[in-house]
């Protein structure tokens, strides 16, 4: 049942929720302050590269360029002041934040009842939604893992020595993407869904969609190779007497292994060419080592295998690509 | 390129404006958390403080108008005169009292002088007397013992000098040795003894002028004095605004100790008036006292149930336990009460105040002030409830007897294979090989055969329990194995389907059946029904007799008759309006005679009927009733009686005739029944006995085949304590949200998505429920049927339900006591089960169901059964035992009451198991506080001279007490309305019938026994009316010299004084026996 107004209103202004609501405003404001920024300095950029005179006097990133404005300031006042202003605002922010909202508690923990729906805190629910697609060792222990480690590999991969402490785009490109990509169109995206989509039983209900406990849900998820038909029956004839009851596991995993490496070529390949689009990529790119690389495009390409799982479960209702005894990916 | 501004805008911008509005704004956030801090979250301080001016306001307007009625009433003449006899009186006094202090100061001062010597000579004598007495007394020291002596007696005539005061303040020396010495003082002290004890007498009409001075004041002006006025006054004035929390925890734990079981109650930080130190239980303190009675949010006024409180100290208790609600939550009502959706207890509303006794009182089947409470408990039990849903502490036998055929059937197993594996035991130790073997074995067997014997003893041991067990087990609804017997077919199908339209007061609920259901039912009921032995043919009896014996027998305090505003009587068993319609008159004539009569008993063990033809296999002859009650199969305990609480009347069978011909004419002769051709189509039964177990009917009906049948509903113990995701709400679930009832309508106080509005809900109407649910099979549906009980009867079964929750508080609150009222608590299960109160007043101010009825208004509640609030204290327990096992109290003469033979109402032997009349035995010492175990009271013989006092007094017109009681003559029974003093000797307790006749409207409000028999006159009970002279010599109690004769009473004594001879026993018309 559509246009139950109350339901949306009761989602966004549960105390919990504050902080994800705040989050669909703020994140996108600064998005654009930054690149606001950001095209501003690659204008000045753009000035002092075509002249070479003024980018020898010239060290402020104000653009544009004024010979009457001193070069250097002092931190205090001309910084501290802002920064107090900022501090004043943050400091009323969350003081009225903390008088008018109260501490979301709600009745007293009883371990044989569990809450409908049981939602992990705002800061996990990305994590929580990715179980909805992955299995529990994917979902819960391996990618989290990785996006720990690629997080500490960035220094290691970023080759290029150019765009650290101001705002710039034309120089810093293909970081900025991947944040935009990895950061707010994967991960906040996943919050916002667990926040605001997934209602009793932790099932997709639309804005305006009345949550109902009772409500019944009719899907079936198959695997990739169930959709495919894969038996296992010609491999039976193949396999020794010792293997022939899993046969069926057995070329299911086999089986698995083929989209996976499909996606990982054509991933691969799409890295490469964005990285070979403009002269400048191309130049960085030739910086780096071959581990380098290689690191980096690992973590890109399971990066973007995050959303093209999803893709797969919402619109095409598959469980899994690859699945193994194992592991199930 | 634009225009460049000449100053670098970083350096020259101003933040100033900026900062100072945010630091303002800052300022104000500040304040504003300082406000919430200490007023915004912390709502308790003024109303604290509201309740200190207002409080403080309406005492100093009592104040007032209390010292201006104080001044009035010293005042006033009637005071004014008792104030000058005091005066008076004081006048008097006083020189008599001067005299006397004068006299006894005189008395001081002689004897501070006699004291120093007196104190000197004392000891010395006494010193000198000791060496004298341990001089041996032999020859030997003859002339040293003489010395001594003579030193003693030298000591003696010594005399010493006081300087003794005179009366007129000489003062004279007298020289006086030891004897004068001791003489004086001891002089000395009887003369202040007495002239104490004058001073006493003197003062005593100024004592009393006082105290009547007082009592007049306090009958004039009641309540709280002056001063207690403005001490209260102060205290509030200086009241200290704090937080006031209770330690609802066992002792020994913090009031913060989160790991404790128990919480923290912190409503009288609001309720101030809560505290008797504020005010006093005396006092009752309404809105409109302190002047708020407009406001909706004035949480001041005192508990109105003063004893409540009495026996729940606040600072014990505190408020949440009892009355639900956030107990540790201050910031808001709606939080502190507990109304909002993460609380799953909020405050309970009016109606079902009484559910917060039940987290403590679950093992009460009564529970004094709770009368909600006490209703819903009989309820629960008598609409059929308890036939679905199991709850601790209701039907404790059923289960008891269940597990004992249990036991008894794996012990027998057992049994069996052992006697199997004996013999061969035995057998294989004969063929051994060595002898070492065949010891081995011969021992198993031995072993074996003592294990035998040990079954064999808890065998006995269990059918003696389940003997008694039997008895108690109970069902509220009719053994339908007689179905064939007792009823019309026809009526059956008609009956389940419009179950409420031939009753509409009945407890059966309605059931929710298709037409095909009802049928197949019907058919598997009448197939399953017991086909013989066929009944006695009984001859017509008399209506019109019968309709009398029906209204004047007591039948009413159970059974009710007439329909709609006609209806009278009780409802714990059917509306007999139209009971000619649907029931056999064989065997109403039948039940009425014995309800017990069961026509065949039926085995547990073996899980059948056993007919005649099992008895004749045993060569048994067939017979069965409570002392024929072993099973001729197997040995083992039958059901030999119908497990229903209806009582004998013993009654005779022609009077059983005349009752049943009366009830025959019970019927709408319109009424029309159409042909059950179904009832015998065998098809049918299959699907009728699937559906009989799927809606429980073997809950309440002893149904064949069913018997074992568990109850089929939810448990409903901890039912209180069910999170509200488990209610099944079905499609209701957004509107119970949302606040509208299934009715459409919006419920006032909002949403009904609580425990509290699915109970009410549910009981109203289960079927809403099922509404909208796609259930094309029928038996999808949800089971419970819908209970024919009122919305007063609901909300005492939510609150009963809403109450029986898993405890929140430490376990010793719960009540569970190990003193007399251990038996109170006992007896009640068996009070409200039987019925008791139908008829009997047990709890004060408890109605029974005969005070209503139209035939006992006014003068004729003479005629009503005996009120027994004192029962513990008149009757001798033993005597009780007795009687309850046979209310004839004869064993020849059945066909009456015991005790008053003179009521038409009668007291029916209720078949009560042994273990049963020793609990309501105690239960009635418990009620008055007797002693246990009881120890009867030796009467003193009465010595001629005492008898003769008696007789004058039991003769004596002024108290004419063989007008009223009876004599067993049946001349004068007639008009009798007080029982035959010769029952009174092993029937009454001596101190309580010296209350009784003393002032026994003390006893029963109301009583026709009259009081002021006797007058109190120097601390003993005098008769209060002309005696002889003779016996006006009596100087003892006569009160208590009449209660020992009446207690030793002959019958010839009885025969001489009301000059007839006492009859013996009424022959004939005892029942005939099976």
């Amino acid at each position: 049942m559509f246009g139950d107004w109350h339901q949306l209103w009761v989602i966004i202004s549960t105390p919990d929720n504050i902080p994800i609501v705040a989050m669909l405003l703020f994140v996108p404001f600064f998005t654009w302050l930054a690149f606001h920024n950001a095209l501003a300095n690659d204008r000045l950029i753009a000035q002092l590269e075509g002249d070479p005179q003024l980018a020898r006097t010239h060290h402020r990133t104000t653009y544009p360029y004024n010979s009457r404005w001193e070069r250097e300031l002092h931190t205090n006042p001309f910084l501290m002041r802002k920064e107090l202003l900022a501090a004043l605002i943050i400091t009323i922010i969350l003081m009225v934040w903390a008088l008018t909202l109260n501490a979301p508690l709600e009745e007293p923990a009883n371990a044989s009842v569990t809450m409908n729906p049981a939602k992990a805190p705002w800061y996990f629910l990305g994590l929580q939604e990715m179980l909805e697609y992955f299995d529990p060792w994917i979902a819960g222990v391996i990618v989290p893992t990785l996006i720990i480690v690629g997080l500490m590999a960035i220094p290691f991969i970023d080759a290029n020595p150019l765009g650290n402490g101001y705002y710039t785009y034309k120089q810093r490109r293909h970081a900025i993407w991947t944040f935009l990509i990895g950061f707010e169109a994967i991960w906040l995206v996943l919050v916002s869904i667990g926040t605001f989509i997934r209602g009793p039983g932790f099932m997709w209900y639309w804005p305006t969609q009345t949550w109902d406990p009772d409500r019944v849900e009719f899907n079936v998820n198959r695997n990739l190779d169930q959709i495919f038909g894969v038996n296992g029956h010609w491999l039976a004839h193949i396999l020794p007497a010792a293997w022939k009851p899993e046969a069926v596991i057995i070329a299911r995993g086999l089986f698995g292994i083929i989209p996976m490496v499909v996606y990982g070529i054509v991933a691969a390949l799409f890295i490469h060419w964005i990285c070979m689009r403009t002269d400048y990529s191309r130049k960085i790119y030739r910086k780096m080592s071959l581990v380098q690389t290689v690191t980096m495009y690992i973590f890109l390409i399971t990066m973007l295998f995050l959303p093209v799982t999803i893709f797969l479960r919402l619109v095409f209702r598959i469980k899994y690509v690859w699945e193994t005894p194992w592991f199930s990916i | 390129m634009p225009e460049l501004p000449p100053d670098d805008p970083i350096k020259s911008r101003s933040y100033a404006n900026w900062i100072l509005i945010a630091v303002f704004v800052l300022l104000l956030c500040v304040t504003w958390s300082f406000y919430a801090e200490f007023i915004g979250l912390r709502p308790w301080r003024s109303y604290q403080r509201r309740f200190a001016s207002s409080y403080s306001v309406y005492l100093q307007k009592q104040l007032r108008a209390r010292r201006a009625a104080e001044k009035t009433v010293y005042s006033s003449p009637d005071y004014q005169k008792l104030s000058t006899t005091l005066r008076q009186a004081e006048a008097v006094a006083k020189p008599q009292d001067a005299a006397i202090q004068q006299q006894i100061a005189l008395i001081d001062q002689q004897r501070a002088a006699v004291l120093p010597a007196f104190q000197e000579d004392r000891s010395l004598v006494g010193s000198l007397i000791y060496d004298y007495e341990i001089v041996p007394s032999t020859a030997s020291y003859r002339s040293e013992k003489q010395s001594k002596l003579k030193e003693m007696q030298e000591a003696k005539a010594k005399t010493y000098t006081v300087d003794w005061p005179e009366a007129d303040g000489k003062t004279v020396e007298k020289k006086l040795n030891y004897d004068q010495l001791n003489d004086t003082f001891n002089q000395l002290l009887d003369q202040k003894a007495q002239l104490t004890a004058k001073e006493g007498d003197t003062d005593k009409p100024v004592k009393d002028a006082q105290d009547a001075m007082a009592k007049y004041a306090g009958d004039k002006l009641p309540g709280l004095n002056s001063a207690q006025l403005q001490g209260l006054l102060n205290t509030v004035q200086s009241m200290d605004v704090s937080l006031i929390q209770i330690n609802v925890n066992p002792p020994g734990h913090e009031i913060n100790d989160v790991g404790g079981v128990g919480l923290t109650d912190r409503c009288q930080s609001c309720h101030v008036g809560m505290d008797p130190k504020y005010i006093p239980t005396s006092l009752t303190l309404t809105k409109t006292d302190l002047g708020l009675q407009k406001s909706k949010d004035a949480p001041f006024t005192s508990h109105p149930d003063t004893q409540l409180l009495q026996w729940h100290p606040l600072d014990k208790f505190g408020c949440s336990p009892c009355h639900g609600g956030n107990g540790r939550a201050l910031d808001s009502v709606e939080t502190a009460h507990g109304r909002y959706e993460h609380w799953l207890w909020p405050l309970y509303y009016p109606e079902n105040y009484d559910a917060g006794c039940q987290q403590c009182h679950s093992a009460d089947a009564w529970t004094e002030h709770a009368p909600v409470l006490s209703e819903a408990k009989i309820l629960f039990r008598e609409r059929g409830c308890i036939g679905c849903h199991n709850y601790a502490g209701f039907d404790p036998q059923g289960q008891q007897l269940q597990d004992t055929v249990r036991e008894i059937a794996s012990l027998e197993k057992e049994k069996a294979d052992d006697n199997q594996t004996i013999p061969q035991l035995n057998k294989a130790g004969d063929q051994a090989p060595d002898n070492a073997t065949a010891q081995k074995l011969y021992a198993q067997a031995t072993d074996l055969t003592v294990n035998v014997s040990k079954i064999d003893a808890r065998v006995e041991q269990l059918d003696e329990l389940s003997h008694s067990l039997q008895q108690e087990v109970k069902r509220i609804a009719p053994d339908l194995k007689e179905v064939r017997m007792k009823l019309n077919p026809n009526w059956i199908p008609y009956w389940l389907g419009h179950t409420w339209q031939f009753d509409p007061s009945t407890k059966m609920p309605q059931f929710r059946l298709e037409p095909d259901e009802v049928q197949a039912i019907s058919a598997f009921i009448w197939q399953q029904g017991l086909k013989g032995p066929a009944l006695e043919k009984q001859p017509g009896g008399d209506a019109a007799n019968g309709k009398a014996m029906f209204d004047s027998l007591g039948c009413l305090a159970c059974h009710s008759i007439g329909e709609g505003t006609q209806k009278i009587g009780g409802d714990i068993a059917a509306n007999l309006s139209r009971v000619g319609e649907k029931a056999d008159y064989d065997y109403i004539v039948r039940w009425i005679h014995n309800p017990r009569v069961r026509t065949e008993p039926y085995c547990p063990y073996e899980h059948k009927d056993i007919g005649p033809a099992d008895y004749a296999k045993h060569n048994l002859p067939y017979v069965f009733d409570v002392e024929h009650s072993k099973c001729p199969n197997d040995g083992h305990e039958l059901v030999v009686e119908q497990a229903t609480i209806m009582p004998d009347f013993r009654l005779s069978w022609q009077e059983a005739r005349d009752i049943a011909s009366y009830l025959m004419t019970q019927k709408d002769s319109s009424a029309h029944y159409d042909q059950a051709s179904f009832i015998n189509d065998t098809n049918l039964y299959a699907k009728g006995k699937t559906l009989v177990e799927h809606y429980g009917c073997a809950g309440c009906h002893e149904i064949s085949g069913l018997e074992d049948a568990a109850r089929i509903g939810t448990e409903l113990t901890t039912e209180g304590s069910k999170p509200i995701g488990r209610f099944d709400y079905a499609l209701l679930y957004t509107k119970a949200q949302e606040g509208i009832l299934p009715d459409g309508k919006k419920d006032p106080r909002g949403s009904w998505y609580d425990l509290k509005g699915f109970f009410d809900q549910k009981l109203a109407n289960p079927e809403v429920f099922d509404e909208g649910r796609y259930k094309p099979n029928p038996m999808d549906r949800l089971h419970m049927p819908k209970p024919n009980i009122d919305r007063e009867q609901i909300n005492a079964l939510a609150s009963f339900l809403l109450g029986s929750t898993e405890s929140t508080l430490p376990p010793s609150y719960q009540y569970a006591p190990t003193d007399q009222r251990k038996y109170i608590q006992q007896g009640w299960w068996i009070v409200t089960k039987y019925n008791c109160i139908g008829c009997h007043q047990i709890d004060i101010g408890q109605k029974t169901v005969l005070m209503g009825l139209p035939m006992y208004q006014a003068d004729n509640s003479i005629n009503l059964p005996p009120v027994l609030t004192s029962e513990g204290a008149r009757v001798n327990p033993e005597w009780l035992k007795r009687f309850l096992a046979n209310p004839s109290l004869s064993t020849t003469d059945e066909d009456r009451n015991g005790v008053r033979s003179y009521l038409k109402v009668r007291m029916p032997t209720f078949f009560l198991s042994d273990d049963e009349i020793r609990k309501l035995v105690l239960f009635f010492g418990a009620l008055s506080s007797q002693q246990e175990p009881f120890i009867p009271q030796k009467l003193a013989p009465l010595t001629d001279q005492e008898r003769l006092v008696a007789r004058a007094i039991f003769t004596s017109p002024a108290a004419p007490c063989l007008k009223c009681h009876a004599t067993g003559n049946a001349a004068h029974d007639k008009n009798a309305t007080a029982p035959n003093f010769l029952l009174a000797g092993e029937r009454l307790r001596s101190p309580w019938t010296v209350r009784w006749i003393t002032e026994p409207a003390t006893i029963i409000p109301g009583t026709a026994m009259p009081s002021g028999l006797f007058v109190r006159r120097d601390a003993r009970w005098v008769f209060n009316g002309p005696l002889p002279a003779a016996a006006q010599q009596y100087k003892g109690d006569e009160a208590d010299l009449l209660v020992r004769y009446l207690l030793q009473l002959t019958p010839q004594e009885q025969a001489m004084l009301s000059g007839r001879t006492p009859s013996a026993p009424k022959s004939g018309s005892s029942r005939a026996k099976k």
